[in-house]
């Protein structure tokens, strides 16, 4: 019985994952500037893959059909969840901030940056 | 086991468009970036026919080492090539 | 219908949504127009694609190729601190 409700939850992440990454790569092809799609980059990385590993640990404990690496192969993925719930964010500002310094990216529909312009008169640096 | 056709196929026609426009760029970190999603992609091949100790070391060769190799280089000498 | 068959079910008609978005951050990849635009777009192919790994390898009936994983996520995070080491020092001069 226990099996079986393991096998179910990790099976509706993994749908919620898959969904996730769907939006992340529509809206990674429809928004204007870099940017905005770093909003984008973040539901595929914690939607779209954080969670769906999440449902593969608990379906490979579910699945008795998987042999006794199933322990394994439950270890494995939470662990690499673990890291990626880490890593990620850190990656992404780190390549944000090396943008907006060194003025990489194009920022097309641009209303206001007060950071640029503080930056330019040396209030910060 | 029809599933495993279909995606050898479809990562290795993929990773065509990506080799193409390797070669043909002129920023060359753009071309590096290429070079990396070629890697990914081939990495992903290995995979599929079940080869997972040569993905091992695929992945950190030619999405790594070889990608900040080319970025050295390249901050060394110059970014754009020329005619 | 046993449970094996349920999952294998699940897991056949969860790829197509898979490759779909692998075609459409490729796209993006092809098309985008400066360096950090790319990157990123590596950064959520590589996510995506390890995930991929990952159910793949419970369909496959192999679960010993889940090690694939963890390099897959770590090694995207290393190209993201490479093209930003880079870009900082166009900027600071050197």
């Amino acid at each position: 019985m226990i099996n079986e409700i393991l096998i179910i939850i990790g099976e509706v992440l993994i749908a919620i994952g898959a969904i996730c990454d769907l939006i992340a790569a529509i809206g990674m092809n429809r928004f204007p500037n870099f940017f905005v799609r770093l909003h984008a980059l973040t539901v595929g990385a914690i939607g779209g893959a954080f969670v769906p590993l999440i449902g593969v640990t608990l379906l490979s404990l579910g699945a008795e059909f998987l042999g006794v690496y199933r322990f394994f192969m439950a270890g494995a993925s939470i662990v690499s969840a673990i890291l990626l719930l880490f890593l990620a964010p850190v990656g992404s500002h780190a390549i944000a901030r090396a943008a907006h310094r060194s003025k990489a990216a194009i920022v097309y529909p641009k209303v206001i940056d007060r950071l640029e312009e503080d930056r330019e008169r040396g209030v910060i640096t | 086991m029809m599933l495993h056709y279909i995606l050898m196929a479809l990562s290795a026609l993929l990773s065509i468009s990506v080799v193409y426009l390797a070669i043909v760029e002129r920023d060359l970190i753009k071309a590096a970036i290429f070079s990396a999603v070629q890697s990914a992609l081939y990495a992903f091949l290995y995979y599929l026919l079940m080869a997972p100790d040569i993905f091992l070391t695929y992945i950190p060769v030619g999405v790594g080492l070889y990608t900040a190799l080319i970025l050295i280089l390249i901050k060394k000498t110059e970014r754009y090539e020329g005619e | 219908m046993g449970i094996e068959e349920q999952v294998m079910l699940f897991i056949t008609t969860i790829v197509p949504i898979f490759i779909v978005s692998i075609i459409l951050y490729l796209i993006r990849i092809l098309k985008g127009p400066t360096v950090p635009d790319m990157v990123i777009a590596i950064d959520a192919i590589s996510y995506d694609i390890a995930v991929f790994l990952a159910v793949l390898a419970i369909y496959f009936k192999s679960p010993i190729l889940i090690s694939c994983v963890i390099v897959f996520v770590l090694w995207a995070y290393a190209l993201d601190v490479y093209v930003a080491k880079y870009l900082e020092s166009k900027e600071i001069g050197e």
